[in-house]
């Protein structure tokens, strides 16, 4: 059950992952990449479309991280300490604590993406989306080096 | 006070207030609940293994805090959140709307500071 639901999470991180990249990049695109280049394509997106769904999928994401905790706590995390893996358990530890963060970022950054957009929320809403999607990198990375150390069911 | 109004308040008080009760209740080690995992069971406030056997048991009954901690913040910048809420709406307006992501920033570094000792295990 917990490889199962470790797997969905991953497959969710993943999806919330290019969400929040694109956006980011789209929101940033000050510095406009030559039309038409794959760069280009990658930030001429519609960012305020995204913004459902990054809720959404964090959500989602935060919620079976939540549960597939449990069983990181009893199966893997004395795996790691026993094989004094202390940085590991240290960035897992930083990973929990911007998870809880990000997730009561989720309602200003929703309001800030409603249309029409609110030009003076423009660099609120950029850093906001930005921190967002640091917060989305630094877990998917610190999960997937976490599970590459000890992962579920070794 | 519009309705949208009023949710955009308490959405910009909320997050600030949540990341700084965050920290303080990590620092403090205030959660609102412990679980036990192994035990499948949850008990109200925060509780250490320390508090009731010898901490080389602690293994046994693996205490987690995370989700108190999370409960806490969230009760806490609820409160602030509604406050916010029903204020007039001219006592918030001059306020500047950079704090909603310039504070979780702080505390995301205070957390970061506080998880240090983890890694002072490995020097």
């Amino acid at each position: 059950m917990a490889t199962i639901l470790l797997i969905i999470h991953g497959l969710v991180a993943v999806a919330l992952l290019g969400a929040a990249t694109h956006q980011t990049l789209a929101t940033w695109r000050h510095a406009r990449a030559r039309p038409g280049s794959f760069l280009g394509r990658f930030r001429a997106v519609p960012s305020a479309a995204f913004a459902d769904a990054i809720v959404l999928l964090y959500v989602l994401s935060a919620l079976l991280g939540a549960v597939v905790y449990l069983y990181f706590r009893v199966d893997v995390r004395p795996g790691l300490e026993r094989g004094a893996h202390w940085p590991a358990l240290g960035f897992f530890d930083i990973k929990e604590h911007f998870v809880s963060i990000g997730l009561a970022l989720l309602p200003a950054y929703w309001i800030c993406w409603q249309p029409p957009l609110v030009g003076a929320l423009a660099r609120t809403r950029a850093a906001l989306t930005t921190i967002l999607a640091c917060i989305v990198w630094w877990n998917f990375l610190v999960g997937h080096v976490v599970n590459n150390i000890k992962g579920l069911g070794s | 006070m519009t309705g949208s109004s009023a949710c955009r308040r308490f959405a910009f008080a909320f997050g600030p207030a949540f990341a700084v009760i965050y920290v303080i209740a990590l620092a403090r080690d205030l959660a609102l609940f412990t679980v036990y995992p192994s035990l499948g069971i949850v008990l109200a406030g925060t509780h250490h293994a320390r508090d009731t056997v010898s901490p080389s048991m602690g293994f046994l009954a693996p205490a987690m805090y995370w989700y108190g901690w999370t409960a806490t913040a969230a009760l806490g910048a609820l409160v602030f959140g509604l406050a916010a809420a029903i204020l007039p709406e001219r006592w918030t307006r001059r306020l500047w709307s950079g704090w909603v992501w310039v504070v979780p920033l702080g505390a995301m570094m205070a957390c970061v500071y506080l998880t240090l000792p983890w890694f002072r295990l490995y020097l």
